[in-house]
Formats: C-alpha cells, sequence, structure tokens
C-alpha cells in the first residue's frame, strides 16, 4: 500500500482503477472487432451521455419510470412490512401462511404480464402493480423474519407492563424487525427499477425501457447504451442512499453488535 | 406450608398467595415445579424468596407476575384474584440488557409502560426524568442503553418499575449478572428507594446474605416440587449497612438457619 495516501484516498483510486480496467477491455474488444458491429465504442456512449443530458423526452421517460417503480416500491413495502409483522408475531398465521409465502416469493412475476396486460392494458398502473408484486417478496420475508426473532425479555416486558397491541406494534415488532426489514426494502428498490424498466421493454408502457426499445429499433445503440447506463447509476444511487439511512436509524443495532 | 403473620398487618396484604401448584410436561415428562404454596406479602413490606438454583424461583415469579398461569391455587394482589399481568405489579428482570429496548433512549424506556397506561407526553417525560433522577440517573436520559454498564442499565429497568407507579416491585435476581461493588450500591439503592417511596418489594435470589441484608421477611423455599419450608423475620429495622448488619449476631443465627433449610434437602 502506498503511505503517503490515506486509506480512503486508496480505496477511491482502486475502485476508479476497477472500473477504468473494465472500460478498457470493452474498447480493446469493440476495436478489434470481436464484438458485432452495432455495439458503441466508448466515445460514442460517452457523447450519447452526455447529449441525454439535455433531452427533455430522456428526462421525461426516466422520471415515469422511477415514479412508477418508486409508487410499486412504496406500496410493497407498507403491505409487506404490516402484513411481515402481523404473520411473524402471530404464530397461527405465521404456520399457515408459509408454504402461500415460499411459493409467492419463487414465483416470476414478470411471466404474468400477459395476463396483467390483458386486465389492466399496457399502463402506468399495470406497470406499478407488477413492481409491487415484485417487490413485495423480499420485504414480505425479510420482516416474517424480523417479527420472529423479538426477544423472550422484550416479550416478557411488554406482557408485564401491559403495552396495549396498537402501541406493542409501533414501538416495539416495528423496530426490533428493522434491522431485517431494511435488508428487505434495499433490496426491494433494486428489483423495483429493474422490473419498471423490465415491464416498459416487454409491454412498450411510456417509460425509459420503451426508449431503449425504441432506440435499439433506431439502431441508436450508442444512445441505448446511454439509457441503460442512467437507469444503472439511479438504482445505485437509491441504494447508496438507502444504506446511509439505515446506518443512521439503525445505530444501535451496530453498537449493539459492537 | 402457612406463614405467620403480625396481627396488626393481617388486614393490609397487598399479596396473597394460597395454595399454589405449577407443573410442565404431562405423562412420563411430568415434572411439578410448585406445589401447594402460600405467601402472604404486606404493603410495605420487602420480602425475599430464597432457594439454591433450579428449585423453581422463576417459575414462581413468572406465576406471581401473570406471566404463567399456575395449574392450582390463587393469587390476589390488591384484592383481585390474578389471571395475567395485574396493573399494581411491575417486574425488574434480570436479564436488564435485553429487557430494555435498545432502539429506546432511557428517558422513553423508562416512559414507554406510561404511554400504555395513557399518559400524556410531558406527564410521561416528566416522570421518567424524576425517577431516572431517584435511581441516581438525573441527566442522562437521551443516553442509550448500550451506551451504559451493567449497573446503570439495571438502575434504568428498576427507574421503569417505579414510574409505573405499581404498588409491588417484583425483582427476579436483579443483582445477579453485575460485579460485587456495583451490587452492593445496587442493593443499598433499592433499600433508600424501598423507604423513600413504601413501595413493597418481592425479591428473588438464591443469595442467602442479599436475602437477608435486604428483607423484612425471608421465604426460604426447597425441596422437589418447591414449597415453603421456612419464613425468617430480620427485624434489621431500617437502618441497614453492608459491614454493620452483615456483622449482627441475628443475620449469622438467621443465615446459619436458612443453611441448614437448605441443606437438609
Amino acid at each position: 500500500m502506498n503511505p503517503t495516501l490515506s486509506r480512503p484516498a486508496w480505496l477511491l483510486l482502486a475502485r476508479l482503477g476497477a472500473v477504468a480496467l473494465i472500460l478498457a477491455l470493452w474498447q480493446t474488444v469493440v476495436s478489434a472487432g470481436l464484438l458485432p458491429s452495432m455495439v458503441p465504442g466508448i466515445a460514442d456512449v460517452a457523447s450519447a451521455i452526455v447529449t441525454s443530458l439535455s433531452n427533455p423526452l430522456f428526462w421525461g421517460a426516466l422520471g415515469r419510470t422511477l415514479l412508477a417503480a418508486l409508487a410499486g416500491w412504496m406500496i410493497a413495502t407498507v403491505v409487506g412490512v404490516v402484513l411481515g409483522l402481523l404473520i411473524g408475531s402471530i404464530r397461527f398465521l405465521d404456520r399457515s401462511t408459509s408454504i402461500l409465502i415460499d411459493f409467492g416469493r419463487s414465483f416470476p412475476v414478470l411471466a404474468l404480464m400477459p395476463v396483467v396486460i390483458m386486465l389492466l392494458g399496457s399502463t402506468t398502473t399495470m406497470e406499478i402493480v407488477v413492481v409491487a408484486l415484485s417487490a413485495l417478496w423480499p420485504v414480505l420475508v425479510q420482516t416474517i423474519y424480523g417479527a420472529r426473532r423479538q426477544e423472550a425479555a422484550v416479550a416478557d416486558t411488554v406482557a408485564v407492563f401491559r403495552i396495549p397491541a396498537g402501541l406493542r406494534f409501533r414501538r416495539v415488532l416495528l423496530p426490533g424487525a428493522m434491522p431485517f426489514i431494511a435488508t428487505g426494502v434495499r433490496i426491494s428498490s433494486a428489483i423495483s427499477i429493474l422490473v419498471a424498466v423490465g415491464v416498459e421493454v416487454i409491454s412498450q408502457a411510456p417509460g425509459i425501457g420503451r426508449q431503449i426499445t425504441l432506440m435499439q429499433q433506431n439502431q441508436q445503440w450508442d444512445v441505448a447504451f446511454a439509457y441503460l447506463f442512467f437507469t444503472g447509476l439511479v438504482g445505485w444511487g437509491i441504494a447508496v442512499g438507502l444504506q446511509k439511512i439505515e446506518d443512521k436509524l439503525l445505530t444501535w443495532k451496530r453498537q449493539m453488535n459492537d | 406450608m402457612t406463614i405467620q403473620d403480625s396481627p396488626a398487618a393481617a388486614t393490609t396484604h397487598v399479596m396473597q398467595v394460597r395454595g399454589m401448584s405449577m407443573s410442565y410436561g404431562t405423562g412420563a415428562a411430568f415434572n411439578p415445579i410448585l406445589q401447594d404454596l402460600d405467601l402472604d406479602v404486606v404493603a410495605g413490606e420487602f420480602v425475599s424468596i430464597v432457594g439454591p438454583s433450579g428449585v423453581g424461583k422463576t417459575t414462581l415469579l413468572r406465576c406471581l407476575s401473570g406471566l404463567l398461569t399456575p395449574q392450582a391455587g390463587t393469587i390476589t394482589v390488591s384484592g383481585d384474584e390474578v389471571h395475567g399481568p395485574h396493573p399494581d405489579l411491575a417486574v425488574v428482570f434480570q436479564d436488564y440488557s435485553r429487557s430494555l429496548m435498545p432502539w429506546m433512549t432511557t428517558r422513553e424506556n423508562v416512559a414507554f409502560p406510561l404511554q400504555g397506561k395513557g399518559l400524556g407526553k410531558a406527564e410521561r417525560n416528566a416522570l421518567a426524568d424524576e425517577n431516572l433522577a431517584a435511581v441516581g440517573l438525573a441527566g442522562q436520559g437521551d443516553k442509550y442503553p448500550w451506551e451504559m454498564s451493567g449497573g446503570m442499565q439495571q438502575r434504568v429497568a428498576i427507574a421503569r418499575a417505579l414510574a409505573y407507579q405499581a404498588k409491588v416491585l417484583l425483582m427476579d435476581e436483579p443483582f445477579a449478572s453485575v460485579d460485587a461493588q456495583t451490587r452492593f450500591d445496587l442493593e443499598d439503592l433499592v433499600l433508600k428507594l424501598q423507604h423513600e417511596l413504601g413501595v413493597t418489594i418481592l425479591l428473588v435470589t438464591h443469595d442467602i446474605d442479599e436475602a437477608l441484608y435486604l428483607a423484612d421477611k425471608v421465604v426460604v423455599i426447597a425441596e422437589k416440587p418447591a414449597t415453603v419450608v421456612d419464613v425468617i423475620e430480620t427485624g434489621f429495622g431500617e437502618d441497614r449497612d453492608q459491614l454493620a448488619t452483615k456483622a449482627d449476631p441475628r443475620f449469622a443465627e438467621a443465615r446459619a438457619r436458612i443453611m441448614h433449610r437448605l441443606k437438609k434437602d
């Protein structure tokens, strides 16, 4: 390790190096003609990225996709957390729903899309429904895990001090399960964006997914790649943001583990 | 087994147990824990229940606190027959680090049961701060339990039980997992609080010295299934001292009597 560089600076350098390496590899492969000619070089994609920044059509499409993903994700989070806390804390419910939940989480919701499109059409509502159905499972399963793991001493305390059910739900079960819920919510956020884009590609519902397909059909591969890049950037940004919020909210958990 | 009470106090029982029995399992796995247990606790009294490890003290305390329902017998608190946790009872658990909620500050932990009672926020926080001060944690309300030592966490648990304004405090080996010096400090704190607030305390412990030092009355439980084998009025009065009281000849005498009782089994 370079002694003149601080640890974080060194890490940043190493990460940038990894990115540079991948880009160099890509350019080499494209320049050598190893890939079909429609794959654009780095310079083309970079210029397409810059042009997209001033394209209102692009921003509109990205905004639509993000709104649909956000709506589906929020529905999934609220439904998943409430259902998960109920199921995880009531043994009868936990036992009777376990098969249903194992089935649901492994069910490919995208395969259900033709049915959903038939019912709701190629609309944003349909997109939100599919996103919510896909993003629900990680939140639900993680919340059930979290609610199940309530400490016996905490349960005794709640019983002895006669804490009413609603208060127990909000101030004991929910925060106690929060470390697990946070993981589920983070996984779901990534799924939400992936599914939203995927739904748009398949169903041609308006959004960045549809724009990517249109650009490909127009042979504007550089623009299609630029849009893909932005989609990835947004997903990454959200994951980083959620991790930051999680670190703040769950200080107690980290302290307890130390 | 019966317990003799002083006649004057007979009408002020805050807790009475009659013929309580408890067992786990059935058939070949039948495991009787408590048998035909009687107990009388007078208002304002400090009662220690002492017995060897594994005798069923925790089961007894869980029955008394309403967390378990005994198979036979009755428990009355403030004249009501108990069928679940009673509002006049609060418990200080042995496992303080787990019975406090790590996501709440100490003030929130102490105030939380009061929210269940329907008190307003200002009132809850005032009561919490007042009781934190009473256990020597004035100004520490914004700290989290995990920022505190074990002894301090147990003080928070005591403050929570006091703030709940229960008539009877049940304590399940509350000082078993702190170091000796902290333990003496906590014992003296509990004595002081009991005298100042007039609260009734029922402490379960395996430590004979602790039982004697703190209590007005020591109830000895032993045998299998467990039952009351002796009741000793300590008569040390209000002024107790870790050195002087333990050097009192009556202390040594009572200690020998309890050890003898426990050894016989």
